[in-house]
C-alpha cells in the first residue's frame, strides 16, 4: 500500500548505487497520486530535489501543493506512488517517524504553542531529539538543550524573545518561531509552507535573508505566493497545476514559459 | 459537561513552565510546602474526634485528585474512569489482606498498585487512540465493565456487600510491628501523598512532563517535532492510574473494606470535579479542591439533610462561572516553577 510499484517514464531512471550515492537527490517522487474520494489533488506527481537546492513549488490556489507538503511530511498518506527520501521509501510513514528521518516542516497556518514560552517552544522540540523519555530530572537539569535552543532561537533572530509567550510575539515572529521550531529538530529537509505569508515587506526581506541563510547547512522545499520572493531564493521551481506539473525549470525559463503565463503568473 | 473540559482559557494563565532565569523552585515555595505539611501533620492533634478522620481521608482523596491532574490538567485528557484504578487499588490491597496472615501492609501496598497497574495499562491501551469526549466516554466506560465485574462476581468480591478485613500493622518485617492509632495512620498517609506530590511535580517538570504539557498545548504540533504522541499518551494514563491506585490502598487501610461503590462513575465524576474546583495543572489545586468540596458536602449535609447536593450544585456553577481557574487557579505559575 505505501510501496506501489508504480514507475512512471518520467522519473529520473539514472539512479545507480553507489559512488553516485551522493549526488542522487535527496527527495525523489514517482508518481505521487492522492485522491480524496472523486477528486485528484496529486496525479502522478514525479519529482527530484537535489541535496542542497532551494526548491520553489508554486502554482494556483488548490493546485496541490499543500497536500504535496502533507503527503511528504505523514499528514496524509499518499494513494498511490513513492516518495523516496534519503534513500528511503517514507511514504505513509506517520509524522513523527518522518520527524525522526529529518524532514522537518512550518506550517501555512502559524502552529505554535502559544501557552509556552518563545524558548520552550523551540526547546521541546530540540529535546524530541534527547533524553525525551527521562521521567525523574527536571527539564531544566539538561543543560545542552537548552544550549542548543538558544543556539536555534539566536539563529532565527528571537534570541530576545526567549523569555516572552509565543502568544504574546508579532506575527512576523510568529513566523520565525515556526521556523526556529522547524530547525530545532536537525532537519536535512525542511519543508517551508508560505513562510511570508501575512508579513510586511521589511520582515519579509529579513525572512528571505534567514532562509537563504540556513540553506547553506540543507535542502528546503518552499511553496510561496510571492513570486518576488520565490524568484529570489529558488534555483529551480516546479509549477503545480490541477495537481500535476506543468512546468520545471529556472526561475527565469519559468517565467518565460507561456502556460505558465496563462495559468498562474498573469492571473 | 463542557464546564468539565479544561477552559481555553487564555495564553497569560495557561502557561508551560519553562521560564528561563527561574532556577528552581524559590524559597518561598518550599517554606510554604513545609508549613502545609506541618500543619497537616497537627491537624489530628487539635481536631475533635470526626474530623480527625476526615482529615486523612481528605488527604487520601486529595491524591486521587492529583493523579487525575496529571491527565486531565497537564496532558489535556479528561478521565472519567478514574474510580476504576481507585476501585482496583483496593480491592487489590484487599486480596493481600484476606490471603496472607498477618496482613502486610506492603504486600498491600504491592497488590493493589499491581491490580491498578494491570488494569490502567488496559485502558490505556484502548482508551488513547481517542481524543477529547471521546477518550473520556472510553475511560468511563471501561471503568463501568470493571464495577459490573467487580459487582456481579460474588464469590471472589463479595458482590455488592464488597470485602472486609482486618487492619495491617505498621511494620518492618524482623525488626518492630505497631497498630496503627488513629494519629499514626494520619501521619502514614501524609507521608505517602506528600511523598505523592512531590514525585508527581517532578514528573511533571521532567522532559517527560513537558511533552505532555505540549501535546495539551497543541497535539499535531508535537507529533509533527517527531513524537510518538500516543506512547506519551499510555504512559502518562499508567502513572495517574498507578498513583489512583494508591490512593485506593490507603482508603482501603483506612476503611478496612473494598466495596464496588468506590468503582462506580460517581466517585470519577467527583474526581473531575476536584480538579475543576481545585484548579487543573496545579497538582496541589486538585488536593485543595477535594479539601472544600467534601468539607462542603459534610457541613451542607449538617444544615439541609437529604437536600445538601442542592447548594452544593449552585456554589460548584457559581465557581465555575466565576472562578473557572478553580480555588488555587491564579498560583499556577508559581506552583510549577
Amino acid at each position: 500500500m505505501t510501496n506501489g510499484p508504480l514507475r512512471t517514464p518520467t522519473a529520473p531512471a539514472a539512479h545507480g548505487r553507489g559512488p553516485s550515492a551522493v549526488d542522487a537527490p535527496i527527495l525523489r517522487t514517482e508518481a505521487l497520486t492522492m485522491r480524496f474520494g472523486g477528486l485528484t489533488a496529486l496525479n502522478r506527481v514525479s519529482l527530484a530535489v537535489p541535496r542542497g537546492e532551494i526548491r520553489a513549488i508554486i502554482g494556483p490556489n488548490g493546485a496541490g501543493k499543500s497536500t504535496f507538503f502533507n503527503c511528504i511530511t505523514g499528514v496524509l498518506a499518499p494513494t498511490s506512488g513513492r516518495i523516496v527520501f534519503d534513500g528511503d521509501d517514507i511514504a505513509g510513514l506517520p509524522p513523527h517517524r518522518i520527524s525522526k528521518k529529518a524532514i522537518a516542516r512550518s506550517y501555512q497556518i502559524t502552529n505554535i504553542l502559544p501557552g509556552a514560552t518563545v524558548l520552550e517552544n523551540v526547546r521541546i522540540a530540540v529535546q524530541s531529539r534527547h533524553h525525551s523519555w527521562s521521567l525523574l530530572r527536571h527539564h531544566r537539569a539538561y543543560g545542552d538543550v537548552i544550549e542548543r535552543a538558544r543556539v536555534v532561537l539566536a539563529s532565527v533572530g528571537l534570541a530576545d524573545k526567549a523569555a516572552e509567550l509565543a502568544a504574546n510575539l508579532s506575527h512576523g515572529e510568529q513566523r520565525n518561531l515556526e521556523i526556529g521550531i522547524a530547525l530545532a529538530t536537525e532537519p536535512k529537509l525542511l519543508c517551508l509552507d508560505e513562510p511570508t505569508a501575512g508579513m510586511s515587506v521589511t520582515e519579509t526581506h529579513a525572512t528571505v535573508e534567514l532562509i537563504r541563510r540556513i540553506a547553506a547547512d540543507l535542502t528546503i522545499l518552499i511553496v510561496e505566493h510571492d513570486m518576488e520572493v520565490v524568484m529570489g531564493l529558488a534555483r529551480t521551481i516546479t509549477v503545480l497545476h490541477y495537481g500535476e506539473v506543468l512546468a520545471e525549470g529556472s526561475p527565469a525559463e519559468i517565467q518565460a514559459n507561456a502556460r505558465v503565463q496563462e495559468v498562474y503568473l498573469k492571473t | 459537561m463542557s464546564a468539565l473540559t479544561p477552559p481555553a482559557a487564555s495564553a497569560e494563565t495557561r502557561v508551560l513552565d519553562t521560564r528561563p532565569g527561574a532556577e528552581g523552585p524559590s524559597a518561598a515555595y518550599w517554606t510554604a510546602f513545609a508549613v502545609v505539611v506541618a500543619l497537616l501533620a497537627l491537624s489530628p492533634l487539635v481536631l475533635p474526634g470526626f474530623w480527625q478522620r476526615f482529615a486523612t481521608e481528605i488527604l487520601i482523596w486529595g491524591l486521587l485528585a492529583m493523579s487525575s491532574d496529571l491527565l486531565i490538567g497537564y496532558t489535556g485528557m479528561v478521565s472519567f474512569g478514574h474510580s476504576a484504578f481507585f476501585g482496583l487499588g483496593m480491592y487489590g490491597a484487599a486480596a493481600a489482606l484476606l490471603a496472607v496472615r498477618p496482613p502486610s501492609l506492603w504486600l498491600a501496598l504491592l497488590t493493589g498498585l499491581v491490580a491498578a497497574a494491570v488494569v490502567a495499562m488496559f485502558v490505556a491501551f484502548f482508551s488513547t487512540r481517542l481524543r477529547d469526549i471521546y477518550f473520556s466516554i472510553t475511560t468511563l466506560v471501561f471503568s463501568q465493565i470493571f464495577y459490573v465485574i467487580i459487582f456481579t462476581w460474588t464469590e471472589v468480591t463479595g458482590g455488592e456487600n464488597g470485602l472486609t478485613f482486618r487492619q495491617p500493622p505498621f511494620a518492618i518485617p524482623g525488626l518492630f510491628s505497631i497498630p496503627f492509632t488513629r494519629n499514626g495512620l494520619h501521619w502514614f498517609v501524609l507521608a505517602v501523598v506528600a511523598l505523592s506530590y512531590l514525585l508527581l511535580r517532578r514528573i511533571t517538570q521532567s522532559p517527560f512532563g513537558m511533552v505532555l504539557q505540549s501535546i495539551r498545548e497543541n497535539e499535531p504540533r508535537t507529533r509533527a517535532i517527531g513524537y510518538h504522541v500516543e506512547r506519551y499518551k499510555i504512559v502518562a494514563v499508567m502513572l495517574s492510574g498507578l498513583f489512583a491506585g494508591l490512593a485506593g490502598v490507603l482508603y482501603a487501610i483506612q476503611n478496612k473494606f473494598a466495596a464496588p461503590d468506590f468503582v462506580l462513575f460517581l466517585i470519577s465524576g467527583e474526581t473531575v470535579i476536584f480538579n475543576v474546583m481545585g484548579g487543573m495543572g496545579t497538582l496541589v489545586g486538585p488536593v485543595a479542591g477535594a479539601a472544600f468540596f467534601l468539607l462542603m458536602k459534610e457541613v451542607f449535609s449538617r444544615v439541609f439533610y437529604e437536600y445538601y447536593l442542592i447548594p452544593v450544585g449552585v456554589i460548584f456553577t457559581l465557581m465555575v462561572i466565576f472562578l473557572p481557574q478553580g480555588l488555587l487557579g491564579f498560583l499556577r505559575r508559581r506552583l510549577n516553577q
